[in-house]
């Protein structure tokens, strides 16, 4: 009945009082007036008498939820050590949840563009070269503008930019991106305008759009800078718009400028480098569009060699812009989602224990009329009381790892300006206080709801719990042990695979290593003697800076984003099947580079000062390539070619394999490399290597400046040891090792103390049986081992249920492992290992205790 | 507020008592809340005098706990007004504290009037 109509009613009934009451006093023979007047009179006040009458209606539940509150919150002030462990506990476990909560619902928050379910990727797939993803051509982009599929579609390329500010020139990223770049995914710019179609052409493209990030950091947010003009690349620009602030960049970008195709990549179908984004025509279902496609790119697959075996795949850019982070995403949420349960069955523990010690108190509220229903209630109102409070807690804690998480620049996660503790964060941080109140709450309503009584009062007084109870105790710890393990495994796993990036032999020595790349400006360095002829003063100059012991420029540096692949061809052999040719990475090097990274030389020699332009055609290769590809020949004098148009180079010297970073290890395994000699192959952006008898990193302002004094409108950017570049890795691999690392730990040391706590509650109720043991001759040995026997007992059944666990779920942390299996056999035996000494150690205290246990006192106590 | 204390205070002093009552008053069939206060009124012979304010709170809780029911009828003459029922768990109820009524007035009453002693 709503309150409304009982309000109604209960109106209604005092009137029909009213009325009776006068009725009846003029039947005695009052006056209308007099008979109103005397039953106003006796009624009393109207309206107090309903106030006071609602009073008793439906609050009562409500009342009594706050009468339970105000008693738990007694409860727990009363246990004032007990109340702070356990929701400090919470705190971390509900911190945590809440924290990746923030990323996640960051990650399923829709790219702000219109009608995203329209927009997707096109992506060229070969499944004989084992391309997935692959970038197109620009002949690919033409034909399948001109399909009719796509209201329209943009090209795009990533780089960087030297961006000349007032004082300082910086490199930034950006994006080459052709006007339909931005009709496709329908935005509208901030302020200014977007790219016009004849700012593709050549000699039009002198134009640039700001990201915002890039607008308020560099240009201070001023508006009237549309129109003005900006130093990229060497060159002037004019900008002429600034994006808005929702616009979802695709990875850092904060520069947009026009892609220009030049003429010889408009004709080569071989040429893949532009990412394709389209808007599918009104209409047009993703399925047909597909299908169109699809039979378009079979034609053309049949048509032109270069594109052989060629299929397309359109991928919505919902789906691209997490796919990268989902594995990661899977990963943390679950792992923090173990962390609580573990916590959860903690805090039950505990609360079985101190539930026996208030049995009596309970057994004397159900003897005073308390249902049992009620008793469970007031048990749940006290665990989620303690929950909630521990939620309020957590938000420090979630606070500190949203700033850790968010302190990586996770390329992989789309809105990742949206990661914060906003309000739907705080709901899901109630909701799931609430929610895990209620779980670890269910344990003690449960044990209070089969407390007998009358056998209660008994009982109690003598502290023995029942034996479901006990078993239902070990479930928590059998419970924990195994969630733990499958978390340790995890952290071993990450950690494994990071070390084993770290310790593997890289086949260089990158102790006392700077590397500084430099990217020169296409404009100011069309001509590739320009190019080397720079690279090759830098190293000249930074070779005589003291402290430096020898200098030298590679264009990708190992272990490092930067590659290049190329096909590997052979002057004297048949050309081979396109799907068939070899890929190896190229490399170019100033002459010094084998010797300032200490790779050492196998056969032949090292490239060196005579290997110029002008000169014979050479390179050197790794002894990777030597075995693949001459196995049991000598090398030194074959030929080789990179492209079949390029010329035939003689191979001079064989050096030792190269650590290429996990990059092309995920990608390929292991691929052959080439080193051509920077002068025959000049390249626009290389990396700097210094070796140097001191700290590296004392010499970077030096570097610095040697570079601005050779040009200014240069940057140096990706500054760091070599040591630090080979330890980096993955943004996302680093983060999901610390996390995974503390969460792991976290989860060892409550599994400890939940093992703990469980042999040290069973120690103290058997210290009578113990008693009885050794004033028997039991010796103190054959009672500890009794005891550790107990604690390893559940930790071996946790273990065992771990273990499967582990298998099933650890193959979702695979794209995260370099250089282990996801059941690699160490990891899983030595995380085994140590779960069993920790359950040990945990049980060895109370073990312990137990053999001090005097027969007498034993015997005698209660 | 002062006043609704007051109230509140007289519902509590009174409740078991007055519970009891209006629960014996019903035993023999519906009444309104008009009704009862007048059937307390003559079976006490104008002694108990039950206040508005203590027995609409005291009928709604009652209906709350259980033990009573409530409908809308017509009365004799023709008004519409809420009747109340005794319901089974009212009944064992009035039981109950009928007996404790019983105990506790003998015991009382054998304080007030210890034996031998003349009254």
């Amino acid at each position: 009945m709503t309150r409304r109509r009982r309000e109604r009613e209960l109106q209604e009934e005092v009137e029909a009082h009213l009325r009776m009451a006068i009725r009846d006093r003029m039947e005695q023979g009052q006056s209308r007036e007099e008979a109103n007047y005397a039953a106003l009179a006796e009624f009393g006040n109207k309206g107090l008498v309903q106030e006071v009458t609602r009073d008793m209606w439906g609050w009562a539940s409500l009342e009594r939820l706050l009468q339970d509150f105000r008693y738990g919150a007694r409860m727990l002030r009363k246990n004032l050590g007990f109340t702070v462990v356990v929701v400090l506990t919470l705190a971390l476990g509900i911190g945590a949840n809440t924290a990746i909560y923030s990323v996640i619902q960051a990650a399923l928050t829709p790219l702000a563009i219109p009608e995203a379910g329209r927009v997707v990727m096109v992506w060229t797939e070969n499944a004989k070269r084992n391309w997935h993803q692959f970038p197109a051509s620009v002949p690919d982009y033409a034909d399948w503008k001109a399909s009719g599929v796509f209201s329209s579609l943009g090209a795009m390329t990533d780089g960087g930019f030297n961006l000349r500010l007032a004082d300082r020139t910086d490199r930034i990223n950006g994006l080459k991106v052709t006007p339909e770049f931005f009709t496709a995914l329908a935005v509208q710019p901030h302020i200014g305008r977007l790219f016009l179609t004849q700012e593709a052409q050549p000699g039009h493209s002198a134009v640039a759009i700001l990201s915002d990030a890039l607008w308020r950091s560099s240009f201070a947010a001023n508006p009237s800078i549309i129109g003005s003009s900006v130093v990229l690349d060497g060159v002037p620009h004019t900008i002429v718009g600034v994006l808005p602030k929702t616009f979802p960049q695709i990875g850092q970008e904060e520069i947009y400028a026009p892609l220009v195709f030049n003429a010889d990549a408009a004709g080569s179908r071989g040429e893949r480098f532009f990412q394709v984004v389209g808007r599918l025509r009104d209409g047009v279902s993703l399925a047909a569009a597909e299908q169109r496609v699809t039979e378009l790119e079979h034609r053309l697959s049949t048509q032109y060699t270069e594109d052989a075996g060629q299929s397309v795949a359109l991928q919505p850019i919902e789906d691209a812009s997490v796919q990268d982070a989902r594995a990661l995403l899977v990963i943390l949420f679950g792992a923090v989602g173990f962390v609580l349960l573990i916590a959860c069955a903690n805090i039950a523990n505990l609360l079985l224990a101190r539930g026996t010690a208030r049995q009596k108190e309970m057994a004397l509220r159900v003897a005073l009329g308390a249902g049992r229903w009620r008793i469970c209630r007031q048990l749940l109102t006290e665990s989620v009381l303690l929950a909630l409070l521990g939620g309020v807690v957590a938000i420090f804690p979630s606070l500190a790892a949203i700033r850790f998480i968010t302190s990586f620049h996770l390329d992989e996660l789309r809105n990742r300006d949206l990661i914060a503790l906003n309000s739907g964060v705080l709901v899901f941080n109630l909701v799931l206080s609430f929610a895990t109140g209620i779980l670890f709450g269910l344990a003690p309503a449960w044990q209070a709801w089969k407390t007998n009584v009358s056998g209660a009062m008994k009982e109690a007084s003598r502290s023995v719990a029942g034996g479901g109870q006990q078993r239902l105790r070990g479930m928590f710890v059998v419970s924990e042990v195994a969630l733990t393990l499958v978390l340790l495994v995890g952290a071993g796993l990450m950690l494994r695979s990071f070390a084993q990036m770290r310790s593997a032999n890289p086949g260089y020595d990158s102790r006392n290593v700077l590397t500084v790349r430099v990217a020169l400006s296409d404009q100011q360095y069309a001509m590739p003697e320009k190019q080397i002829a720079f690279f090759e003063r830098v190293v000249r100059e930074a070779r005589s800076l003291p402290g430096v012991v020898s200098a030298a420029a590679v264009d990708d540096l190992p272990a490092s984003d930067n590659l290049h692949g190329s096909g590997l061809f052979f002057p004297d052999r048949p050309e081979p099947r396109s799907e068939d040719v070899k890929v190896v990475l190229r490399d170019s090097v100033t002459s010094a580079y084998f010797a300032t990274m200490h790779i050492p030389l196998i056969r032949g020699r090292y490239l060196n000062e005579t290997d110029r332009q002008s000169s014979a055609q050479v390179a050197v290769i790794d002894e990777w390539t030597a075995r693949q590809n001459w196995p049991g020949q000598e090398v030194v004098g074959k030929s080789l070619k990179l492209g079949t148009k390029q010329t035939a180079r003689q191979i001079v010297g064989v050096v030792g394999d190269v650590d290429q970073g996990i990059l092309v290890k995920l990608l390929k395994g292991q691929v052959g490399q080439v080193y051509l000699p920077a002068t025959q192959a000049p390249m626009p952006a290389m990396t700097l290597v210094l070796r140097t008898a001191v700290d590296p990193t004392t010499l970077i302002p030096a570097m610095r400046s040697l570079v601005r004094s050779v040009d200014i409108d240069q940057p140096v950017f990706q500054v760091a040891t070599m040591d630090a570049t080979r330890a980096t890795g993955r943004a996302s691999q680093q983060l999901a090792t610390s996390l995974l690392g503390s969460f792991a730990a976290v989860a060892l040391l409550l599994a400890a103390i939940g093992i703990y706590g469980v042999i040290a509650y069973s120690v103290g109720q058997r210290t009578r049986e113990f008693g009885i043991r050794m004033s028997l001759g039991a010796r103190r040995l054959d009672v500890l081992r009794l005891v550790v026997r107990q604690g390893l007992l559940l930790a071996a059944i946790g273990i065992a249920v771990g273990l499967a666990g582990a298998f099933a779920l650890t193959r979702l942390l695979s794209s995260l492992l370099y250089g282990v299996n996801a059941t690699d056999p160490v990891t899983f035996a030595g995380v085994t290992g140590l779960l069993a000494a920790v359950a040990v150690a945990a049980s060895f205290l109370p073990a312990w205790r137990a053999t001090r246990v005097d027969p007498v006192i034993a015997l005698r106590c209660d | 507020m002062a006043t609704k204390e007051r109230y509140k205070n007289r519902i509590e002093l009174l409740q078991g008592t007055l519970d009891m009552l209006i629960l014996k008053t019903l035993q023999w069939g519906p009444r309104h809340g008009y009704g009862i206060i007048q059937a307390i009124r003559s079976s006490s012979s104008d002694v108990l005098q039950v206040e508005t304010g203590s027995l609409y709170p005291a009928l709604h809780r009652l209906e709350r706990q259980g033990w009573l029911s409530s409908e809308w009828k017509q009365t004799e003459s023709n008004q519409r007004a809420k009747y109340y029922r005794l319901t089974a768990a009212g009944r064992k109820q009035l039981a109950a504290e009928h007996q404790r009524w019983t105990q506790l007035s003998s015991a009382i009453a054998g304080i007030m009037n210890p034996a031998g002693e003349p009254s």
